[in-house]
């Protein structure tokens, strides 16, 4: 079993950078591989919205960089992590600026009926589990709520249900740890 | 009333976030208010850009981001702005504290798809000592292009709406509930557009002369 975690980390977070600590630890006792992706530090171009991945290279983005290439990593794990500092109960400009790249190349552009709304359908077989990691210097219901809810919307994209978890003002690794093992959990990601 | 239009597509001037500001835009200035323009994702890349976006957020009075919805939420670069306006808010006390309101459509039917992207707005506006001045959030943003007027109806509700919420923002006021409620009325029966996407697809397939059929897997899943 292979998990994929999406550091979207910003410059100096140190919040995060503990989040992840705790994840990767979590995951360790779980699945055999886990790859650790940082887009802070690759090179990622904004997705140009032009749907290209759909209607000139089904599959594959236009833009030949670094998110290209996780396109396949993303596809081959069992379990996908998104690891954030909470931005105004979103994802991180680092965490997005990837998953912009990536979504539309996983999703098959036909739309179907997902829980009385209009979705796509999914390109490939499987669709990685996915969980949401959010960090908070302290706790915000608000932007917790929020959070959740853009997590669990995500899920509907993708015909499943994505858990979530908030670390608010978690500054030790094992607290996170033990945060990243609910999370696991409940996602159902057993050893 | 200094105003200032954020398109946050990345199809800059040919997006369907830059057709619904301008019209805004230019009803907000029959108003009588001033109204400039800019592109998040061109200013975005250099520090000079930024550094220009900045300024005019803290000039205006009111502050419209006009964007597409990506992955529920706002795109990358817009979601980056928002970060560096916080931050920029957060070191040098601002003067005032500008008005935001926001303009944003999906490519799914239901205009209830954008709620979390709202409530993200709202929550960056009350974060940051902005006051929230409301939304205009629809579905079927695919079919927006061109000439609104030919649209099934003539585009009738989202202009109502604009015109609504043009008149109340120029003047200082939020956009109205009533035009909330008409701008995320569907444009058409879902089953039709779902129809003419699903068929656009394969058709913008063709014109592309792709070699790869619709449903490819470049990818092995092992
Ligand atoms: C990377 C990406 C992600 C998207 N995510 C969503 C989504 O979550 N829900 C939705 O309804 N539409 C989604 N869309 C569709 C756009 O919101 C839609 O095509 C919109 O009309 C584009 O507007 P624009 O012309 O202003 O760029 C997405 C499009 C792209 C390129």
């Amino acid at each position: 079993m292979k998990a994929l975690v999406l550091d979207g980390s910003r410059e100096g977070d140190a919040l995060t950078a503990v989040a992840v600590l705790g994840m990767t630890s979590a995951l360790a006792g779980r699945v055999d591989v886990v790859e650790l992706v940082k887009p802070r530090e690759l090179a990622i171009a904004p997705c140009a919205g032009c749907f290209g991945c759909w209607t000139r290279t089904p599959g594959e983005c236009v833009i030949k960089d670094d998110a290209r290439d996780v396109v396949g990593s993303y596809v081959g794990s069992d379990l996908v992590v998104y690891v954030t500092p909470v931005t105004f109960g979103g994802y991180s400009s680092e965490l997005k600026k990837l998953l912009d790249r990536i979504i539309l190349s996983v999703l098959d552009p036909r739309f179907t009926v997902v829980g009385g709304e209009v979705h796509h359908r999914l390109r490939y077989r499987r669709f990685p589990k996915t969980v949401g990691f959010g960090t908070l210097p302290s706790p915000d219901p608000e932007a917790e709520r929020l959070f959740a809810g853009l997590v669990a919307r995500n899920g509907i994209n993708a015909h499943q249900r994505f858990d979530v978890e908030i670390l608010a003002g978690v500054t030790d690794p094992v607290s996170a740890r033990r945060s990243a093992e609910r999370l696991l959990d409940r996602a159902g990601v057993s050893a | 009333m200094n105003a200032l239009l954020l398109v946050g597509s990345p199809k800059g001037r040919k997006s369907a976030s830059c057709l619904l500001g301008s019209i805004l835009a230019e009803g907000m200035r029959k108003h009588g208010a001033m109204v400039s323009e800019e592109f998040v994702h061109e200013g975005l890349r250099s520090e000079d850009g930024i550094a220009r976006l900045l300024d005019s957020v803290d000039a205006a009075d009111l502050v419209i981001f006009a964007f597409p919805l990506y992955i529920d939420s706002l795109p990358a670069p817009l979601t980056r702005l928002l970060e560096r306006i916080a931050e920029r808010r957060a070191r040098i006390a601002p003067a005032g504290s500008p008005r935001l309101a926001v303009v944003v459509q999906c490519g799914f039917p239901e205009a209830h798809q954008c709620g979390t992207a709202v409530g993200i707005c709202r929550l960056f506006a009350d974060r940051t000592g902005m006051r929230w001045a409301g939304a205009l959030a629809m579905g079927m943003g695919g079919s927006v292009g061109g000439d609104l007027k030919k649209l099934p109806g003539g585009g009738k509700n989202i202009l109502e709406a604009i015109g609504m919420a043009s008149e109340s923002l120029a003047n200082g006021g939020a956009i109205p509930e009533a035009a909330t409620a008409m701008f995320a009325k569907p444009l058409m029966p879902r089953w039709m557009y779902t129809l003419i996407g699903n068929f656009g697809w394969r058709m913008q397939l063709r014109k592309n002369k792709a070699r790869r059929p619709l449903t490819y897997r470049p990818h092995s899943q092992g």
